[in-house]
């Protein structure tokens, strides 16, 4: 087990104006946080983060535009919507509502990605280890309709 | 301006607002507000004792905000007339000051502003220009990173009397820099902000760039420009050496600013077009070269001067081309970029020009103005008998018109420019323009139509464009129907719409409203008030049933001959096209309804005489066989 | 829409909605710079250059540039255009005069699995282009049903709503595979950083 909490990212492909910040993201990510990037954040299948907590990741984050800022009109908008409602379920079933953070990161802001998960890490620390939910079934056991 | 207030016929009135402006050329009113300065400028030696023991800092607006001055300060050390002013904005009343200046006794907190009423000749109006914020810009982000300023800050940052004393540097950390982007247009050039371009600002920024290059040769300077405009002499040889000294000049906006928050370093992303790609750069600091806009106090100056303004809010000239230093209101003048954006040689320029007209005012004791000059028939004008009316005061692009309730309406003569847009407008035909009375026209009318006037097109030509138009058709051969009869008026607003229903009451068979293109008015707005006219004209006619080939409106400039000639040509044609029989039917179903407009028409001053004038003349050509 | 065959590209685009500022453009190239898809997905889009070739009737350029088909309105150069051109709303324009001349799409859009939608209307909802309406459509072994239905015009291939699809059966065909996106990440689960 490893010292830092393991973070899935789960990033909007739009929200980085900076090609810097974007090169950062895509090459330099520590092993703790795994990326994924998808067209929008409304294409963020809550399935993902589901399968993220089971699996025992301690956080969730997924970055996005501004919300008058989004690539596909109200993508952001819709997918924060939905995720909330979600996010209340993983609370039901005890999973901390603090483990899944919505950010929306501005265009002109350099190197916000990094202070965001920088202070997020931060935060995941303080909560300690995530709480043990149903882990994987194996492969046999049906795991075809994931 | 030392100099200039060492002259004895001169007067610098500074902290000093004009209040007020009445009367006329040569014989102004001037109401001024002599601001308290708290210390009396007859005592005042300028010593700086007050300013050093007075405790209170606040920005100098004149360093940009970026240096803080006393409460007790002048704005710079070359101030003229060099006396110290408290700000009683940020006073605390400690009275240091008091102290501080000892047995001189300037200091003298019970002063209060000061009204004072001055004769003046002539008015030379040279309030410049402002500046445009750019903090609205968000994508610029200037207010929000440190390193991005303005050109006024970047003048003040190299300036060997301004607070770094000349040293450039980053206002974050205060180390030089290496690498400088001006971006140039900022709120000009932007139908967010102003679409108009600013005039001086591309070389403004080379010369900024060249200067800095000089101070520190090895600095990288890039310019950010839509396109780079050098118009005048010697100005692209300037842009030649600024691309010789090695500064970049990179064609595309940039659209926006990013900054890395540790170390404030800019970042600029913008399409380089004569590239092809998008291209980031990154920078030391950034320069925005922003748009020179109006004073904001610009519109209220407008209004005590009694100037109008033109679309950006500049103060309106009287002519763009040919008076370009002259207000609409004689004996005002402009100078400088209060009129409009320009550069250090043409506002000098203007300034010369403006002082030559202002001088001619100053040394006659006389000052002619055309004749044409609009008269009130007192015991007509319905406002003396207690109506209200007021709608000659509204016509008037001037001002000349003095409207009050109870009271006939008075021209004050001075300021009337003849345009005669009151005499148009008036409904109850009780005003009228010396040289182009109603009767005078009326008389012009029934004698170009005393012969066969349905075969006759009227037109009625404004004395600035389309008269000069028809007179350049002729000059220049060009060949139009013999049947056209022109008219001469001031201005398309002159041409009451009673003058219209006369030509139709006397059957003519096509009638031409003509005067010059919208923009070139010689009376400001006197053509929007024709076109105005016009416009409900052809609506009345058409519910008339009148025949559309009739009536044309058409403005045509005094280059357009060949226009002219063409429209004549082409209502000619239209007219040719109705048959007689019926044209002549329509001419009699209409006269009666002209009729009824016309009733009040004969009762006006001098129409009598003047016809009988008409009939002579008529009677003398019949006789004599002359074409008519 | 019925458009006149011999007028020029850059009046027919004006005649369209969204299309009408066209002609004040000075080529300053705010526009590319503010452009996401030039800067994350393909380095030679440029909605100023289009533009131009729209202004300058050159209709075969137009219809052939790739920035005519994969602009997805996101608006993010219409606040920054010193001229106030609505940018995508000409590209719009000359992508439907492209339509009209019979060009396909050369870029994916969602499709319907119609063996397995259940109209439940979740797509039609959360569709940001409004791309997504309800048909009736004869499928074999279900008969006559309602089903979801993309209209190629309108869809910018964002897949909200493949994300919002109980029944996975909206897609995009060259979208990344949701089962893909879950096996990489229990990879990383199970690997020694967690």
């Amino acid at each position: 087990m490893a010292e830092r909490p393991g973070i899935a990212l789960f990033q909007c492909q739009w929200c980085l104006f900076s090609p810097t910040d974007q090169d950062w993201v895509d090459n330099h990510l520590p092993n703790n946080i795994y990326l994924t990037k998808t067209p929008c954040t409304g294409r963020i299948n809550p399935l993902y983060v589901l399968n993220a907590v089971q699996g025992g990741a301690d956080g969730v984050m997924i970055s996005g535009c501004l919300p008058e800022q989004c690539h596909f009109v109200t993508g952001n908008i819709t997918a924060r919507r939905q995720l909330e409602e979600f996010n209340d379920f993983l609370n039901h079933i005890g999973y901390e509502k603090q483990r899944v953070r919505f950010v929306w990161l501005d265009l002109q802001d350099r190197g916000m990605i990094q202070k965001e998960l920088a202070a997020f890490e931060e935060e995941l620390k303080n909560l300690g280890r995530a709480a043990n939910l149903v882990t994987r079934m194996k492969v046999a056991e049906g795991e075809q309709n994931a | 301006m030392v100099d200039a207030a060492r002259q004895p016929l001169i007067e610098v009135k500074a902290y000093t607002e004009v209040e007020r402006v009445e009367g006329f050329v040569g014989n102004f009113k001037v109401t001024l507000r002599e601001k308290a300065k708290y210390v009396r400028a007859d005592r005042c030696n300028g010593c700086a004792a007050c300013a050093k023991a007075c405790p209170v800092e606040v920005p100098n607006y004149f360093e940009m905000n970026l240096a803080p001055r006393k409460a007790a300060y002048i704005p710079m050390s070359q101030s003229v007339p060099l006396i110290y002013n408290i700000d009683m904005d940020a006073c605390i009343h400690c009275y240091k000051c008091v102290e501080a200046c000892g047995a001189l006794e300037a200091i003298d907190f019970s002063m209060e502003d000061k009204m004072v009423e001055e004769e003046i000749g002539a008015i030379v109006v040279a309030t410049g220009f402002g500046h445009f914020d750019p903090t609205p810009m968000t994508e610029y982000g200037y207010g929000r990173f440190p390193n991005v300023i303005t050109a006024m800050e970047m003048e003040r940052l190299n300036n060997s009397a301004g607070p770094t004393r000349g040293s450039l540097m980053r206002p974050s950390d205060s180390k030089s820099l290496r690498r400088l982007a001006i971006i140039n247009c900022v709120g000009s050039r932007d139908k967010r902000y102003n679409s108009a371009c600013s005039n001086f600002c591309c070389m403004y920024a080379i010369k900024n760039a060249l200067l800095l290059k000089q101070m520190i040769p090895e600095m990288d300077i890039s310019i950010y420009y839509i396109d780079i405009r050098t118009p005048s002499k010697g100005y692209e040889e300037f842009y030649d050496r600024a691309r010789e000294a090695g500064i970049k000049f990179i064609q595309g906006r940039p659209a926006g600013i990013t900054e890395d928050p540790d170390s404030h370093q800019l970042f600029i992303k913008s399409e380089d077009i004569t590239l092809g790609r998008v291209v980031e750069h990154e920078y030391d600091m950034v320069m925005l070269n922003q748009a020179a806009i109006p004073q904001p106090d610009q519109n209220h100056m407008s209004s005590v001067l009694n100037v109008a303004q033109s679309p950006g809010g500049w103060y309106m000239e009287y002519h763009p081309k040919l008076r370009p230093m002259d207000s609409p209101t004689d004996g005002i003048f402009f100078a400088g970029a209060c009129q409009g954006p320009k550069d250090i040689p043409a506002s000098v320029a203007q300034g010369s020009a403006a002082a030559a007209r202002a001088s001619r005012i100053l040394h006659s004791d006389t000052w002619q103005i055309e004749p044409t000059v609009a008269v009130v028939w007192e015991d007509r004008c319905v406002s003396g008998k207690g109506q209200a009316c007021g709608i000659c005061e509204r016509a008037c692009p001037y001002g000349a018109i003095d409207y009050t309730k109870g009271i006939s309406a008075e021209v004050i003569t001075a300021k009337c420019h003849g345009c005669g847009a009151c005499v148009g407008e008036c409904p109850h035909d009780s005003i009228t323009q010396l040289h182009y009375t109603d009767a005078q026209v009326l008389a012009q009318i029934r004698t170009l139509l005393a012969v066969e006037p349905e075969k006759k097109i009227l037109a009625f030509r404004c004395q600035w464009c389309s008269y000069g138009g028809a007179d350049l058709a002729g000059t220049s051969h060009f060949e139009y129907s013999a049947n056209e009869r022109g008219l001469r008026v001031m201005c398309s607003a002159r041409m009451d719409a009673d003058l219209i229903y006369e030509a139709y009451r006397l059957g003519a068979g096509a009638v031409l409203f003509s005067g010059c293109h919208p923009q070139d008015c010689h009376y400001i707005t006197g053509q929007i008030a024709g076109a105005k006219r016009a416009a409900r004209l052809d609506k009345m006619f058409a519910r008339m049933g009148m025949n559309p080939a009739r009536f044309r409106t058409e403005w045509i400039s005094a280059a357009e001959g060949d226009k002219y000639a063409r429209v004549i040509n082409e209502m000619q044609a239209a007219l040719d096209a109705i048959p007689q029989d019926e044209l002549k039917a329509e001419i009699e179903r209409l006269k009666p309804e002209m009729e009824k407009k016309l009733s009040k028409l004969n009762q006006i001053p001098g129409v009598e005489e003047a016809m009988i004038q008409v009939d002579f003349i008529v009677s003398e050509m019949q006789n004599k066989a002359v074409p008519v | 829409m019925s458009l006149p065959v011999n007028s020029k590209l850059a009046e027919q685009v004006k005649a369209i909605p969204g299309g009408e500022m066209l002609m004040m453009c000075f080529s300053c190239g705010t526009c590319t710079s503010k452009c996401m898809i030039q800067e994350k997905l393909e380095p030679a889009y440029n909605p100023r250059r289009l533009i131009r070739e729209a202004v300058f009737n050159l209709e075969d350029m137009a219809f052939n540039d790739r920035t005519t088909w994969l602009c997805s309105a996101c608006d993010l150069c219409y606040p920054a255009c010193p001229q106030k051109i609505h940018i995508s709303g000409v590209i719009n324009a000359v992508k439907q005069l492209a339509v009209a001349r019979g060009r396909q799409n050369p870029y994916q859009t969602a499709k319907v699995d119609e063996s397995t939608c259940v109209a439940c209307e979740l797509c039609v909802e959360i569709c940001p282009y409004e791309a997504i309406s309800l048909i009736g459509k004869k499928v074999p072994f279900r008969g006559m049903i309602s089903m979801a239905s993309v209209d190629p015009g309108k869809c910018m291939a964002c897949g909200i709503c493949n994300a919002a699809c109980r029944s996975t059966s909206i897609r995009l065909e060259q979208d990344f595979n949701d089962n893909l996106v879950v096996e990489n990440l229990w990879g990383w689960l199970e690997s020694e950083a967690v």
